[in-house]
């Protein structure tokens, strides 16, 4: 029998709620209280995430987001932002000693990238990994990813592209020329693509939700049973949202 | 005086590093490192920001000092290493 896995898909949540609900699985797949899971989320008003390590303030425009009614929260993982706004996200919590999981991180990156391309080619779409975490169609970015390991657990989250409104995302961020130099790409406006873009049709949430379901569970040959999150998680969550993902101290810190 | 660098490492991520130093003595008064990369374990790197301060800014003693203490702590970096961090702070003096 295959091994079960904890599918939630907790919709639309705000910025806060979603950091500390994957922070609240973390401590709970630490504590074994709940099995390896992967959960399916979206976010509510749009939102911007930074890495843990980013400066708020060189990275995002804070006057355009409160005008535009955009939340901004800073992560626990590292990596840099991303404006999340017609996008699929996920995250998988899983023990650090998971057999599935490779010790090294970086190749950890690649096996859950690896469910990602798997779920992509169920919507007919090839991807390839592009290390460190990015998911590359056509050599445009679809997909940005980020891992903590804390407590000998594993919590990677990241997103997938299903529209992209390319103005929108930088009138809210800050973007430095020396990376896109670098990168080759004369236009930010051409390093990004999306599922639309790609399939040239819209595509409902719950579809890519399902498509990435079955690359989950053909990339770990497990199955994912659906589930909520337990009193404990929710509680947590709460706390976490109060007393770090909501509060000026945690998203202005550095 | 405080001055502010943007470093991409070479294959790996976008490093901006703010530094506070002392002109005369050449040393590091405060520094902060931001930007896109990784650290396991995150908080490595507010441990790496004190260990910084007082130390000389020259390329040898900075790379030194930071390598004992990825050593030390068991820190692991992804997208920058002791010479992209050295790099980095060298370049916040004009």
């Amino acid at each position: 029998m295959k091994e079960q896995w904890r599918l939630l898909q907790t919709g639309f949540n705000t910025a806060f709620s979603n950091m500390a609900i994957d922070r609240a699985i973390l401590a709970a797949n630490s504590d074994g209280k709940v099995p390896p899971t992967v959960r399916f989320y979206g976010w509510m008003p749009p939102a911007i995430s930074i890495g843990y390590f980013q400066s708020v303030t060189e990275e995002i425009d804070v006057n355009a987001c409160k005008k535009l009614g955009v939340d901004y929260v800073r992560r626990i993982t590292g990596g840099g932002a991303v404006f999340h706004d017609k996008e699929l996200t996920y995250s998988i919590v899983i023990p650090e000693t998971h057999p599935a999981i490779p010790k090294n991180i970086l190749k950890s990156y690649g096996r859950i990238c690896n469910a990602l391309l798997q779920g992509l080619k169920q919507l007919g779409i090839k991807g390839t990994y592009a290390p460190i975490n990015d998911i590359l169609v056509n050599g445009k970015k679809i997909s940005g990813n980020a891992q903590t390991r804390k407590a000998n657990t594993v919590l990677q989250h990241g997103t997938i592209l299903l529209d992209v409104d390319v103005n929108m995302m930088f009138s809210l961020l800050k973007v430095p020329n020396e990376k896109i130099k670098d990168k080759l790409i004369q236009d930010v406006k051409q390093r990004v693509i999306s599922i639309q873009n790609i399939l040239g049709k819209r595509i409902r949430f719950e579809d890519v939700a399902e498509a990435l379901k079955v690359g989950f569970e053909g990339e770990f040959h497990v199955e994912l049973i659906q589930g909520i999150l337990t009193k404990e998680e929710k509680t947590l969550a709460a706390q976490f949202e109060k007393k770090c993902f909501s509060t000026t101290q945690w998203n202005h810190r550095r | 005086m405080r001055s502010q660098s943007i470093y991409k490492v070479p294959q790996g991520k976008l490093l901006k590093i703010s530094v506070e130093y002392d002109e005369k003595k050449n040393k590091i008064r405060d520094i902060r490192i931001t930007g896109d990369f990784f650290a396991y374990p995150e908080e490595a790197i507010e441990l790496m920001e004190t260990k910084l301060k007082n130390i000389l800014i020259e390329r040898e003693q900075l790379t030194e000092k930071i390598r004992s203490i990825i050593m030390e702590y068991h820190i692991e970096f992804i997208g920058v290493n002791a010479e992209g961090l050295t790099q980095g702070i060298l370049m916040c003096k004009p």
